[in-house]
């Protein structure tokens, strides 16, 4: 251990900017067992391990980098799996310079520890050797029905296996997955890793109701009749709209429209918008990594032009830097310090192009971030064939919460106690639902506390 | 904890005196008295410079004056008569004795009043003075004069036993041969205060004198030495253990002298409440009224190290160890002088630690004392001048007129019985009946084994930080950064029983001893089977199972069970076994007293000798009580029972996996570990691993490991053996209820009496569901994480958590208040994790502005950083923190490794320089440019331990300041090498006040209980100011068992330790500071409240300068470039000064206005106003007692002096210096002086180093500048520190500490009486020595040379230990040496005569090798030697340098030279080596 000393940070390769534009595939390759034991070295295991802090998950990052460099492939994949739901997605698609490779002590000059990578690598690896993340053999005699494939309620199903308890889940898409498998494009996570963690939940004995809506194919009564608890892990994928004059245009979209019709399209469903991009100009609006997705996607639509943009700079983007500069090497053009004003339509309501104005930094508010001021006198109008507004997600206020007592906040979140149980007893709920728009990896650590609390109160 | 405020401990000056052939004189008494007054300074006096802790005579009986002062009474004494001193308050005492007597067949022929002038006496002696009297007692019938010796012990016994509340009523002596004249007097008054002393009739044949130094200002009549058989000089580290083993032994005992009746009122022959010299008499003399060999008893209880010592004599050793399977050493450091009236002798411990010289003069006596020329004898009238060497023995056979050397005294012991033949006969060492050992280790089925694991806590972490680094390194893992940690009874998280005891350690009135480097006198050697009577001697005593460690594998533990079995063919009674589970449904409390009656039983009726406590019947169903519960209250009951003595406690247990847990197990009395989970654990990582895996030289490494943690446990006291670690109870227990420490753990130190049983149970209870619970069954990863040594969210509580280390960098970097308020909600509001968190503040006052409290200029000259030094951080955090110190006012501290001169002087220079074992950089300019001269006793992470700088750190810059050379590994030694003792500790302070008078003096403690004793004994040697150190701080490299398991938290240290101050009267005099964790101004004021008036910041101020806490500053990998000295990575270090001015600001600040809100306008005002706090109101603080922090005396709560002036004003030096002045102001004129000095004047030449040092620096004056010419034996520490351009030449002797820390200069000494049989010299001299020639014409004592980095030496002969740890320079030693050459020696060279051939032998081969200098490729060598041998002949005129010069070529043959290992190639001079 402790090779950052004398070993460089090296990031998983990726693929040729020219090849990867082409299809929908990963850009990242999985490292070499080689590399993933040598990056894992340059670990210093510090006393105060900042990265397993700054995971949402407290995964046992420290000790697996540790067993990686040991070459202990299986321990390594054992503890990574023990604290988290899907490891080898999490090391794909978490943001993790903001939080374990953000808090790694070497970021500050040394460059942080690899620990997505590591992580994939750890669990792609192990796959490949047979490893499988280990689940009760003993049922304890309970079920639980979940609501929502998404990332909370797979990972709640993962964890109540984990404990012998039963677990159907209920999904009003065709895929389990949810968002891993509708919202998060392609060549950041392959379909087949979130199918193979449905398969292995599969084979623990999770049955999955797809195509199920609770309110319209199903009554949530029939639900709390038939099982001893229910989590509903239903996200927040409403698109926040922007408030513009002409967001309306039948080529406005908000991104998760885009993003989901797009994966239909290429899982070969039947698509509600069938949007096409191809040869068109796109402008898309926002700066996080839902941006970053529906200006790649275009690109890989092949999108005569992509251009994005964001009121603040680059520093400034809440997402992933990562996922900024792959899009920038992709060929997407940004525009900083510019916000939208309207959308210019012509008669048919199609969108033409956007009207925008300039910004600039002002004071800071009481966060400290500094607030966005616009400059006078500095519209513009950029040409637009599609407009993408990614400006972030709201909760969808479902019939059923309100009918079977299960409160909200006034954003439209479920209320849950200490232990993720709703104003309703035996109804548990976590993930975006709950806590509004957030990451997958919130999301997990969510279903798996939800889990741990239902197993506690199950085996009373 | 209040009877902690006026305990004590005691070392001294001491000796005896005797005309070899038994001839009365009143000359002798003289000498003697004159002796004793010249080692004056080894004692203290008190305040009103009369009042001393003690000193006195153990005279032979001077018939004629007994008989004259009888005849005036009209009274005609017998031939055979007794004498009885007896100190009383009570005259119907006095009816007691008689009647006593009278039962006894004695009758009491007249009581005398003893002569006493008061006016000798200080007032606090005046007080407490007794009446002394001496009661004459003769036989009533004919009786034999060994039974009239018996019966007049016998009712001595049972006069005490009479009046046992009364501690005035005290009988110094009651012997037929000899009487005490003792008391609180300073020896040159005790004959003015005894008159009896003046009559010149009063004619001795021998005595035994002594001084005391007692820590504490309450020294009482009785304590005063010698007691009735012996005079000690040092501690017996072991006490605890041996008054135990003396209390089970008795059960066994038949006496030749006493019927079992008459034994049964001799006991207890312990007399309690008395020091630990008191009881090493008691069972001395104890021994030898019954009849035991005086030699036999005084080796039985004194050994020399016997166990690794293969050149041994096969028979002497054969005796030892026969002798071990009764008595286990009395282990600490000791000379001890002792007499039965038939011979008089002296032995010296079995590591050298004191001091002991004689001469035999030509009129036919033996003197030996502490300190050679305490009777100024001239030169021709002494036939020899030697010293004891470790573990040696000397005497005279009175009556044969016989003086009896060691050799001698071997040859008769060794001859006494058939040892060898008796040991071969009947002691089994299990070894020869194991044919496969740790071939098996059973391994339970998986879900079960892993459910033990996590019920004994064996975490990944512990996998990982502790099982690891055993099997790959054999050995402990280090760990850095101290412990953040809670006590284990404020903790909410599952912890081992084990974690509520604290390892005590040595400091300042004892030695630790370095395990590795003095290996040589450290024993795990283990005996199982009963101790038979030890009065008699027979094959029958030499029936034992051995082994070499208490750690057994599972085939030992199966051995003792078919030794014990009776069904096997090995069976024997005498060792009989049953195994006894330990397992419990509930009722914890009942359950142990069950098993505990149900084993006493046992014992009692079905003769079972080994009993095996069993742990491994845990499973899902059953608990297991905690091991060390159930050992520790079976060893006490056994010995109420008056059963210990038959039994071996042997403990298969889950619960020892680190040598902390065995050290508990062994302190508390077990023979024999089997640690199954230990074993298990690892066997089953292995496994993993490799199928196929050989366990066996695994396991054994992993259980070198814990023997390895086990020395350094013991050393740590100061024990060498593990049969005297047995049973001492070496711990203090933290939070466990008063009841569970008496009944379970008596002898221990109980503090802050807590949970119970009943909470106990609990969280066993806790444990044991969750450990089986069915969730944790169906984890991935079956185990607990951990977070005990490492902080893991949601784990124990860190006080450095991720969101804390934030939180400090961001205020530094900000200096917002803001940002401070964070770190207090962090900090403030962590809600019951360490003491200060019980209490709250409170206030008899209204709050007031915070404008009314004084400036923050005030408060920061209270702060300071605590010792981190150049080293074990980077120039760049070193130098940031000095001037950010300096900047606000404030100190920083240099720690050990010495400071860039350029520095000096600067705004960059620290104000406070440290002095610690190493002596590292350590020299007259050094000294001079501080304010604070902090000596480190011990430190926070490792009490009692030494350090390494492995030589990969160290670099050029940390080379040149240390005088060695880059890439040499430096050890620094566990002990100071001299300070044994607390009249060493005053001999250095006195040495530094004398090159610096103007700097404050500064003893760095750590917290424990007794630490309080401690600080009265640092400040009776005029320390200025006291540092308490929490054990809880500590950012140094140790190990994580020493960084967790010793010491305790600085709130119980300082409050005991300004307790006894006050107690003592002794507050007044010093300064206290604190350190360990603090953070925020509630910290401050909390530690102000408890008694601090300075506060020192250690792991705070480097979380300032950027330090994240990530525990591996002994890697040199340190990221942020603090802990390191790596170029590459020093670059990323971002602290500032700003930052650190910064925080330190912002505390001030916070404490400013937490004054405020008390009413209070400056610290000075609430340091010690302990009212200003109360226990906080709630249900979980209630269970513990904390009123022991709220306790109150009355006195001065701050220091009220400039200084703490010595006694010793060194008028002597002052004088000399001021004839020197013109010389030091132009050094163009030198000088020559030419004077007479003696034992009396101490430190000669360093208050001139000192005033040199000041004007040139290290350059010092021109060679040959001053010039100083000494006839008579000098004091201690001659020309320590000495600078540049000073030569001293003695024509006598010198004493200990010669050429201590000397930087230049010449030190000469030759005599009359010169030459390899001669010795001029004492112990420990050049430690630390950076430079200078120092040449002996005659022999040295102990550790000549010792951390040597520079000078030049040539003497004609050393004791043991030579060249220990030495980094540089040169030693040529022209005549024999003792054992251990060498150990720890990392550089310099030493060229050693050897025409015996005996050389190699002595060698410690672990780092250094001998070589032949008669080779084409020692050309260098050669000459070099030669050179520096003329030199010597010049200066001393040496008869053994003549013969070997005019020779050379013949003699060149038997010189060798000795470098380290990893010096290869010729010698390089000009590089310094």
């Amino acid at each position: 251990m402790l090779r950052f000393f004398d070993l460089e940070r090296i990031d998983a390769k990726k693929r040729d900017v020219v090849e990867r534009n082409k299809d929908f595939e990963e850009i990242y390759e999985v490292f070499k067992p080689v590399k993933g034991s040598e990056q894992s070295e340059r670990c210093i295991q510090c006393g105060d391990p900042y990265c397993h802090n700054g995971c949402p998950l407290h995964n046992l990052i420290p000790h697996w980098l540790k067993a990686t460099a040991n070459n202990d492939l299986e321990f390594a994949f054992d503890l990574s799996n023990e604290t988290s739901p899907f490891p080898e997605v999490m090391g794909r698609i978490c943001p993790h310079d903001r939080l374990c490779e953000g808090a790694c002590t070497l970021n500050d000059g040394h460059g942080a520890i690899t620990i997505g990578s590591v992580e994939t690598f750890v669990n792609e690896e192990g796959f490949k050797k047979g490893l499988k993340p280990k689940f009760s053999q003993n049922k304890i005699g309970k079920k639980v029905a979940i609501i929502g494939a998404g990332p909370a309620g797979l990972s709640a199903a993962t964890f109540l296996l984990r404990e012998g308890v039963d677990v159907e889940i209920f999904d009003k898409q065709n895929r389990a997955g949810g968002l891993l498998t509708y919202g998060i494009p392609g060549f950041k996570l392959d379909k087949h890793v979130v199918a193979r963690r449905v398969k292995l939940l599969e084979e623990a004995g999770a049955v999955f109701h797809q195509n199920v809506e609770i309110g319209r194919d199903k009554t949530f009564d029939e639900l709390s009749k038939d099982f001893d608890a229910v989590f509903v892990g239903v996200g927040a994928v409403a698109g926040r709209k922007s408030g513009l004059t002409g967001e309306d245009a039948s080529n406005a979209y908000v991104a998760m429209e885009f993003l989901v019709d797009i994966q239909k399209k290429l899982f070969d469903e039947p698509r509600e918008k069938n949007i096409e991009v191809k040869e068109k100009s796109v402008v898309v609006i926002g700066g996080g990594d839902t941006a970053m997705d529906c200006v790649r996607t275009s690109l890989r639509e092949k999108a005569k032009s992509v251009k994005c943009l964001y009121r603040r700079d680059a520093h400034n983007m809440p997402g992933s830097r990562k996922e900024y500069i792959n899009a920038k090497e992709e060929g997407v053009d940004f525009e900083f310090y510019v916000s939208p004003k309207s959308l210019v339509t012509n008669d048919k309501g199609e969108v033409i192009a956007v009207e925008m104005v300039k910004t600039k930094l002002g004071e800071a508010d009481s966060s400290g971030r500094q607030r966005v001021e616009e400059i006078p006198g500095s519209e513009y109008r950029v040409e637009a064939d599609v407009v993408i507004f990614a400006l972030g997600f709201d909760n969808v206020n479902y019939p059923f919460f309100a009918s079977n007592g299960i409160e909200t906040d006034k954003w439209g979140g479920v209320l849950v106690d200490e232990n993720y149980q709703t104003t309703q007893p035996g109804i548990y709920a976590g993930g975006d639902c709950h806590r509004g728009a957030d990451l997958v990896v919130t999301a997990a650590r969510d279903g798996r506390d939800a889990a741990k609390a239902m197993v506690k109160m199950l085996s009373k | 904890m209040r009877d902690l405020f006026t305990s004590f401990k005691d070392n001294c000056g001491f000796g005896l005196l005797a005309s070899i052939d038994n001839t009365p004189s009143h000359r002798n008494l003289e000498d003697a008295i004159t002796s004793l007054s010249r080692m004056m300074h080894r004692g203290a006096v008190a305040a009103d410079g009369k009042t001393g802790d003690g000193s006195g005579l153990l005279l032979s009986i001077p018939k004629k004056f007994f008989a004259k002062s009888a005849k005036k009474e009209n009274i005609t004494l017998p031939d055979v008569y007794a004498v009885a001193m007896v100190f009383s308050k009570n005259e119907k005492d006095f009816d007691v004795i008689k009647e006593v007597c009278e039962n006894n067949d004695l009758k009491c022929i007249y009581t005398r009043e003893v002569p006493v002038n008061q006016d000798a006496l200080g007032e606090q002696a005046l007080a407490s003075l007794p009446t002394i009297k001496q009661v004459f007692v003769a036989p009533n019938s004919i009786m034999g004069a060994k039974r009239f010796d018996a019966l007049v012990y016998l009712s001595r016994k049972e006069i005490e036993a009479k009046i046992p509340e009364d501690r005035n009523f005290y009988i110094p002596s009651f012997s037929t041969s000899v009487v005490s004249y003792k008391g609180l007097v300073m020896p040159t008054h005790i004959k003015e205060f005894y008159q009896d002393l003046r009559n010149k009739s009063f004619e001795i044949s021998f005595c035994l004198f002594h001084q005391r130094f007692s820590t504490n200002t309450l020294p009482e009549w009785r304590l005063a030495q010698p007691f009735r058989a012996i005079a000690h000089n040092g501690e017996i580290n072991s006490v605890t253990a041996n008054r135990f083993n003396v209390a089970a032994k008795m059960e066994a005992l038949k006496s030749d002298v006493f019927s079992d009746e008459e034994m049964k009122r001799l006991v207890p022959i312990i007399q309690s409440q008395m020091s630990d010299s008191a009881s090493l008499d008691n069972f001395f003399e104890f021994l030898r009224i019954n009849g035991m060999d005086f030699f036999k008893a005084a080796r039985s209880i004194l050994p020399a190290p016997w166990q690794n010592a293969p050149h041994m004599d096969a028979k002497l050793r054969a005796f030892y160890e026969y002798a071990s399977t009764c008595f286990e050493p009395w282990d600490g450091p000791a000379a001890v002088s002792m007499t039965d009236g038939r011979y008089i002798g002296c032995v010296l411990d079995r590591n050298g630690l004191r001091p002991s010289k004689y001469i035999i003069t030509t009129d036919n006596r033996l003197l030996i004392s502490s300190e050679y020329g305490v009777l100024e004898t001239p030169e021709d009238e002494i036939l020899e001048r030697g010293r004891l060497q470790s573990g040696e023995m000397m005497g005279v056979d009175l009556k044969y007129g016989k003086v009896l050397k060691n050799s001698d005294i071997n040859d008769y012991l060794k001859n006494m019985d058939p040892y060898d033949k008796w040991l071969n006969d009947n002691m089994i060492y299990l070894q020869e009946h194991m044919d496969d050992p740790f071939s098996d280790v059973s391994i339970p089925e998986k879900t079960e084994m892993e459910a033990r694991q996590r019920y004994f806590n064996i975490t990944l972490e512990v996998i990982e930080q502790v099982f690891e680094p055993m099997v790959k390194e054999g050995k402990e893992a280090t760990a850095s950064m101290g412990d953040d940690s809670p006590l284990a009874a404020f903790s909410t998280k599952q912890r081992n029983f084990t974690d509520f005891f604290k390892q005590k350690f040595a400091q300042v009135t004892n030695p630790p001893i370095d395990p590795i480097r003095e290996k040589v006198v450290m024993s795990l050697n283990t005996g199982f089977g009963e101790i038979r009577n030890i009065l008699t001697d027979d094959a029958e005593h030499a029936k034992r199972l051995k082994t070499v460690s208490p750690i057994l594998s599972l085939e030992k533990l199966e051995l003792l069970k078919a030794f014990g079995n009776e069904k096997d063919p090995k069976y024997e009674s005498g060792y009989k076994a049953r195994t006894y589970e330990t397992t419990f449904g509930s009722d914890l409390r009942m359950s142990l007293a069950t098993l505990i009656e149900e084993i006493i039983s046992d014992v009692k009726n079905e003769g079972i000798r080994t009993v095996i406590l069993d742990d491994r019947a845990l499973n899902a169903k059953t608990k297991v009580m905690p091991m060390l519960m159930v050992v520790g209250r079976l060893n006490q009951a056994l010995l109420e029972a008056g059963e210990r003595h038959l039994v071996s406690i042997i403990a298969a247990t889950g619960e020892v996996y680190d040598s902390h847990m065995a050290a508990c197990m062994l302190g508390f009395g077990v023979a024999g570990i089997y640690p199954h989970m230990l074993y298990q654990t690892v066997a089953m990582i292995e496994h993993r691993k490799d199928k196929d895996v050989n366990l066996a030289p695994i396991l054994k490494k992993v259980r070198k490991s814990i023997n390895a943690g086990l020395l350094k446990i013991m050393s740590k006291m100061g024990i060498a053996t593990v049969s005297s670690y047995r049973n001492s109870k070496l711990f203090d227990v933290i939070g466990l209820s008063e009841e569970i420490v008496t009944e379970c753990f008596s002898g221990a130190y109980g503090l802050l009496s807590g949970l119970g049983y009943e909470d106990i149970e609990e969280r066993i209870t806790k444990a044991h569901s969750d450990a089986y619970a069915t969730e944790t069954q169906n984890r991935i990863f079956p185990l607990n994480i951990g977070g005990f040594y490492k902080y893991l969210s949601g784990q124990e509580f860190h006080d450095y958590s991720p969101a804390t280390v934030h939180a400090i960098h961001k205020l530094s970097k900000s200096g917002k208040k803001e940002d401070f308020a964070h770190l207090k909600e962090l900090v403030d509001g962590r809600d019951k994790k360490f003491i200060r968190d019980f209490f709250a503040l409170k206030s008899d006052k209204e709050a007031i502005s915070v404008d009314k409290v004084e400036p923050l200029s005030e408060i920061f000259k209270r702060f300071s950083t605590a010792a981190m030094s150049l080293g074990s951080i980077s120039p760049e955090a070193h130098e940031c923190l000095a001037e950010a110190m300096n900047t606000i006012g404030g100190k920083s501290n240099s720690g050990e490794g010495g400071e860039d001169e350029v520095r000096f002087g600067t705004i960059k220079n620290s104000k406070i320089k440290q002095i610690a074992s190493g002596r590292f950089g350590v020299t007259p300019e050094y000294l001079v440019s501080a304010e604070e001269l902090q000596i480190k006793v011990a430190q926070g992470a490792k009490p009692g331990e030494g350090g390494q700088l492995p030589g990969h750190k160290v670099s050029p810059l940390i080379a040149r300041l240390r005088h060695t050379m880059p890439g040499v590994t430096l050890i620094s030694p566990p002990p100071h090498h001299d300070i044994y003792s607390i009249e060493d500790l005053a001999q250095l302070i006195f040495d530094l006040k004398q090159i610096n008078p103007k700097a404050k003096i500064a003893v760095k403690l750590v917290s424990t209980a007794g630490v309080g004793t401690i600080a009265a004994g640092v400040a009776k040697a005029y320390a200025d100011k006291i540092i308490i150190s929490g054990a809880d701080g500590g950012t140094g490299a140790a190990p994580i068992g020493s960084i967790k398991f010793a010491g305790n938290p600085w709130e119980l240290g300082l409050i005991e330790a300004h307790n006894a101050l006050k107690a003592n009267n002794l507050r007044g005099q010093v300064e206290v500071e604190t350190d360990g964790g603090l953070k925020t101004g509630l910290d401050v004021v909390k530690a102000a409240i408890f008694g601090a008036e300075s506060y020192a910041f250690g792991t705070g101020a480097l979380t300032v300068v950027g330090c994240k806490i990530l525990r591996i500053c002994h890697l040199n990998r340190c990221s942020v470039g603090i802990a390191t000295q790596e170029e590459k990575l020093r670059e990323h270090y971002e602290g500032t000064v700003e930052r650190v001015i910064n925080y330190f600001t912002l505390l001030a600040e916070d404490v400013r206005e937490i004054l405020a809100s008390l009413g209070y306008s400056s610290l000075e005002e609430i340091i010690g106003k302990n009212d200003l706090l109360e226990v906080i109101d709630d249900a979980f603080a209630k269970k513990f007692s904390f009123e022991n922090l709220l306790y109150k005396l009355d006195g001065d709560n701050t220091c009220q002096v400039e200084s703490n002036e010595p006694y010793d004003k060194n008028e002597y030096e002052q004088e000399i210096l001021a004839e020197l002045m013109p010389a030091i102001k132009n050094p163009n004129d030198p000088i020559v002086l030419e004077k007479k000095i003696s034992n009396l004047n101490r430190s000669f030449g360093t208050r001139i180093s000192g005033e040199i040092a000041k004007y040139y620096g290290d350059k010092g004056l021109p060679e040959g500048t001053i010039c100083l010419k000494l006839k008579g034996t000098t004091g201690q520490s001659l020309g320590a520190f000495l600078s540049p351009g000073v030569s001293i030449q003695v024509n006598g002797a010198g004493n200990d500490y010669i050429g201590k820390g000397m930087s230049g200069g010449r030190i000469i000494i030759t005599s009359q009486k010169s030459g390899a049989d001669f010795s001029l010299g004492g112990n420990t001299c050049l430690y630390g020595a950076t430079g200078g020639k120092l040449y002996i014409n005659g022999q040295v004592g102990e550790r000549f040379g010792v951390r040597n980095s520079g000078a030049i030496a040539i003497v004609e002969g050393t004791g043991d230990h030579p060249c220990e740890y030495m980094t540089g320079g040169a030693v040529v030693i022209l005549g024999k040496t003792g054992v251990n050459f060498g150990a720890g020696m990392t550089g310099g060279v030493a060229f050693v005569y050897d025409v015996e051939h005996e050389f190699v032998e002595n060698i410690n081969q672990e780092l250094v090798e001998a070589r032949r200098i008669d080779t084409e490729d020692t050309d260098i060598e050669r000459y070099y030697l030669k050179k520096l041998l003329k030199d010597y002949y010049n200066e001393t005129k040496s008869a053994q340098a003549k013969k070997i010069l005019d020779n050379f070529r013949v003699e060149i043959r038997n010189f060798w030279v000795v470098r380290p290992k990893d010096m290869k190639g010729p010698l390089k001079i000009e590089e310094g080596e």
